[in-house]
C-alpha cells in the first residue's frame, strides 16, 4: 500500500509534469508561430519548478536522503535542475528563446522516462554521508543543465541548415553568432565538468581508498571530457564550421546523456558507492 | 672553408633540427591526434584484466611532450598567461600521475579485535619504486561497532585502532567510512570484508603456548558458509573449522549490529574425528594441546599509499581556475546577448 505522504509526492510530481508540458508546448507553438508568449512560457516553468520542488522535497524528508540513488530519482532531479538552468539561461539570454523547441522534447524525454520508472526506495549507504556527493552531483547537473542550452542552439543550427525551422528562427543570430554562443555554455559545462571530476575523486580517495578506478561511470565520465577538450581544440585548429561544432556539442551530450542516465544502471559493477 | 665556420655551420644545423623537431612536437594538429589516442586508449583499457596500461601511458607520454613543447614554443599559449598556465598544470598533473604511479602502494589486510599489524598484507600491487615503511606503520585494532539498517544494509563503521606515536606515546583514534587513519603516508581504510575470528591457544609437545586465531570467511557475504582449513603451526596437521549458531545475527527485518553470537560452538575435523568446542575447552592431541579461548570479529582493510595526491589536488584546482580565469576575460569582452 502507498502511504499518503508518497500519494502527495507522486501528485506534486505529476502536476509539475503537466505545468512542464504545457509550458513546453507553448513555448514550440511560440518558436513555430512565431509568437511572443515567452513571458508566459518563463511564469509557466518557474510553477512547474515550485511545485516539483516541493514533491521532491517531500522524498527527501520522507525517504531521509536526497533524491541521488533510483533512475526515478536521478530522473527527477535531473529534470527539475536541467528546467531550472534552462530557464535561467532562457531569461537572461533571449536570444536563445526559440531554441525551447529543441531543448523541450528532450525534458519530455526525460520526464516520460521519469513517469515509467518505479518510485521505490533505493538503500543510502554510508559513503554517501558527505558534504562531497552535494558537490559532486551540483557540478554535474550545472555541466549537464550548460550542455543542454548548448544543444538547443546546435539544433537549430542543424535544422536550419537542412533547410527547416528558417523562418520560425530568423529572430535569432546567424549560425555562426549561435555557434559562438553555444561554445559560451559549453565551456561553462566543461569547466564544471571539470569540477564535478576533482570532486569525485576527493570523494571516492575519502570513501573507497582510491582517486580513481577506472569504474564504468569514471570511464564514460572522462570520455566526455576528453571529447570536449578535443572539440576546444579541433574548434580553433581546424575552424569548424558552425554546423560541425554542433554536431560536437550534440555527440557531448549524448555521451553525457548516456553517463548520467545509462552507465550507472546497466553496468554490472556499478559505481562502487551505489552497492 | 675553416673550422670555425664549419662548427658555426654544424650548430646552425643543430640547432635548426632541435626548432623543426620542437615545432612537430608542439603541433596543435599533433594535441588533436594526442587527445583522440587517449580516448581510444581509454576505451580500450581494461584495468581488470590487468593489462593494457600502455594503452594510457603511451598517450599520456606523448601528450606530455606535446605539452611541452607547446609551453615553450606556441605564441599564442606564451602570450597568454592564464591559457599557459591552464596548460602548465595539465602537463603538471600528467607528471605527478606518473610519479604517483612508480611509487604508489596499494593492499589489504586483516586484523582480528586485539591484533597488532606487522607489515603484512593479503594482497599488494604497488609502484616499481615504492619503498616500503609498512612495518614501522604498526598499529592495533581495538574493535569495531557496525550497524545495519533494515534489510541488511550497512550503515556506519566505526572501528577502535590505537598506535605508538614517534614519542612512544600510545595514540588512539575511531576511523571508519569516510575516516582512514594515515600512518607515514599510508591510508588504512576499514572495508566491507570482515567476520568472525575464533581465538586458540596451542601448546605444542615441548613448546612455548601460542595464542592466535583465524579468520573465516567474510560475513554475511559467507554467512552460509563459515568454514575454514587452516594447519595447527610446527605440524602438518590439517583443521577443518565450521563455526556454528542458531541466532539471528542481521535482521533483515529490523535495524541491528555485528557482533558475536551470544551462543556459539565450533566444528572441528582433524585426523577423522569429529569434536564440537565451546569457549574454554581443550582439544588433547598427540602433537600437543589445542585450547579453544573465545570468539572475536575480524576487520579486513585496505592500505593505500599516493604522496602525489595533495599536489595533485592542487595541480587540479590551479587549473581549473586558470581555466575559468581565461575564458571568464575572453567572454566577459563581449556580451553573452550578441
Ligand atoms: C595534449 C597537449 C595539449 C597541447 C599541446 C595544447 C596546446 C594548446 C594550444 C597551443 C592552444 C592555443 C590554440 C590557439 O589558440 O591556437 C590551446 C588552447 C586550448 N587548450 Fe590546449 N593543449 C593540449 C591539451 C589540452 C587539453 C587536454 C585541454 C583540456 C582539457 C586543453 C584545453 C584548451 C583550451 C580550453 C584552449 C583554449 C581554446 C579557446 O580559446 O577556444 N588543451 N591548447
Amino acid at each position: 500500500m502507498m502511504s499518503t505522504a508518497m500519494a502527495t509526492e507522486l501528485q506534486l510530481l505529476w502536476a509539475a509534469v503537466a505545468i512542464y508540458t504545457l509550458a513546453g508546448s507553448t513555448a514550440i507553438g511560440a518558436t513555430v508561430m512565431a509568437r511572443r508568449v515567452e513571458r508566459w512560457v518563463l511564469a509557466l516553468v518557474v510553477a512547474g519548478l515550485v511545485v516539483h520542488a516541493a514533491s521532491l522535497a517531500l522524498r527527501w524528508e520522507r525517504v531521509g536522503h536526497g533524491p541521488f540513488i533510483t533512475l526515478f530519482e536521478i530522473l527527477s532531479s535531473n529534470v527539475w535542475s536541467l528546467s531550472l538552468v534552462f530557464s535561467i539561461a532562457y531569461w537572461r539570454v533571449p536570444a536563445i528563446r526559440p531554441s525551447a523547441a529543441v531543448v523541450m522534447p528532450v525534458l519530455f524525454v526525460l520526464m516520460g522516462w521519469m513517469l515509467v520508472s518505479s518510485p521505490g526506495e533505493g538503500h543510502f549507504p554510508p559513503t554517501y554521508r558527505t558534504v562531497w556527493l552535494y558537490i559532486h552531483v551540483l557540478f554535474g547537473k550545472i555541466f549537464l543543465g550548460s550542455v543542454l542550452v548548448a544543444v538547443g542552439l546546435a539544433g537549430i543550427i542543424l535544422l536550419r541548415r537542412a533547410g527547416f525551422a528558417m523562418r520560425h528562427t530568423a529572430r535569432m543570430p546567424d549560425s555562426v553568432k549561435l555557434e559562438n554562443l553555444a561554445f559560451r555554455f559549453m565551456i561553462l559545462g566543461f569547466v564544471f565538468e571539470t569540477l564535478m571530476l576533482i570532486a569525485g575523486a576527493i570523494w571516492a580517495q575519502d570513501a573507497w581508498g582510491r582517486y580513481w578506478a577506472w569504474d564504468p561511470l569514471e570511464t564514460w565520465a572522462f570520455l566526455t571530457w576528453i571529447m570536449l577538450a578535443f572539440f576546444v581544440h579541433a574548434r580553433v585548429t581546424l575552424r569548424l564550421r558552425p554546423h560541425h561544432g554542433a554536431l560536437f556539442i550534440i555527440a557531448v551530450f549524448v555521451l553525457a546523456f548516456l553517463t548520467f542516465f545509462g552507465v550507472p544502471f546497466v553496468s554490472t559493477a556499478p559505481h562502487k558507492g551505489a552497492v | 672553408m675553416n673550422t670555425i665556420t664549419a662548427r658555426a655551420s654544424a650548430t646552425a644545423v643543430t640547432v635548426g633540427v632541435a626548432a623543426n623537431a620542437l615545432r612537430r612536437l608542439a603541433s596543435t594538429r599533433l594535441t588533436l591526434l594526442v587527445i583522440a589516442l587517449l580516448a581510444l586508449g581509454v576505451m580500450l583499457y581494461d584495468p581488470s584484466a590487468g593489462r593494457g596500461a600502455w594503452l594510457l601511458v603511451a598517450p599520456l607520454t606523448l601528450a606530455a611532450l606535446n605539452l611541452l613543447g607547446a609551453i615553450l614554443s606556441n605564441g599564442v599559449l606564451r602570450r597568454n598567461a592564464a591559457l599557459l598556465m591552464f596548460h602548465f598544470a595539465l602537463l603538471a598533473i600528467v607528471v605527478l600521475v606518473a610519479a604517483g604511479r612508480l611509487t604508489y602502494l596499494k593492499g589489504q589486510l586483516e586484523l582480528a579485535e586485539g591484533e597488532t599489524f606487522s607489515g603484512q598484507l593479503t594482497k599488494m600491487e604497488s609502484g616499481p619504486w615504492h619503498r616500503s615503511r609498512l612495518e614501522q606503520a604498526a598499529f592495533r585494532n581495538d574493535g569495531y561497532r557496525i550497524r545495519y539498517a533494515k534489510g541488511v544494509k550497512r550503515a556506519e563503521t566505526r572501528n577502535a585502532v590505537q598506535w605508538l606515536d614517534d614519542s612512544g606515546q600510545s595514540q588512539h583514534a575511531v576511523i571508519g567510512d569516510h575516516t582512514p587513519l594515515t600512518r607515514l603516508g599510508y591510508h588504512f581504510y576499514t572495508s566491507f570484508n570482515k567476520g568472525f575470528a575464533p581465538v586458540f591457544v596451542w601448546q605444542g609437545r615441548g613448546a612455548a603456548p601460542q595464542r592466535g586465531s583465524i579468520n573465516l570467511p567474510s560475513y554475511p557475504i559467507h554467512e552460509y558458509g563459515q568454514a575454514l582449513t587452516w594447519t595447527l603451526p610446527g605440524t602438518q596437521t590439517p583443521v577443518w573449522t565450521m563455526l556454528q549458531f542458531d541466532e539471528v545475527l542481521l535482521d533483515p527485518l529490523r535495524p541491528s549490529e555485528l557482533r558475536v553470537p551470544k551462543r556459539h560452538s565450533l566444528v572441528l575435523r582433524l585426523a577423522g574425528e569429529r569434536h564440537e568446542l565451546t569457549p574454554g575447552m581443550q582439544l588433547a592431541l598427540p602433537e600437543g594441546v589445542l585450547t579453544y579461548e573465545r570468539l572475536t570479529l575480524w576487520m579486513g582493510y585496505t592500505v593505500f599509499y599516493d604522496w602525489t595526491l595533495p599536489w595533485l589536488a592542487a595541480a587540479c584546482f590551479f587549473a581549473v581556475a586558470a581555466l575559468a580565469w581565461y575564458f571568464w576575460r575572453k567572454f566577459a569582452a563581449q556580451p553573452w546577448d550578441a
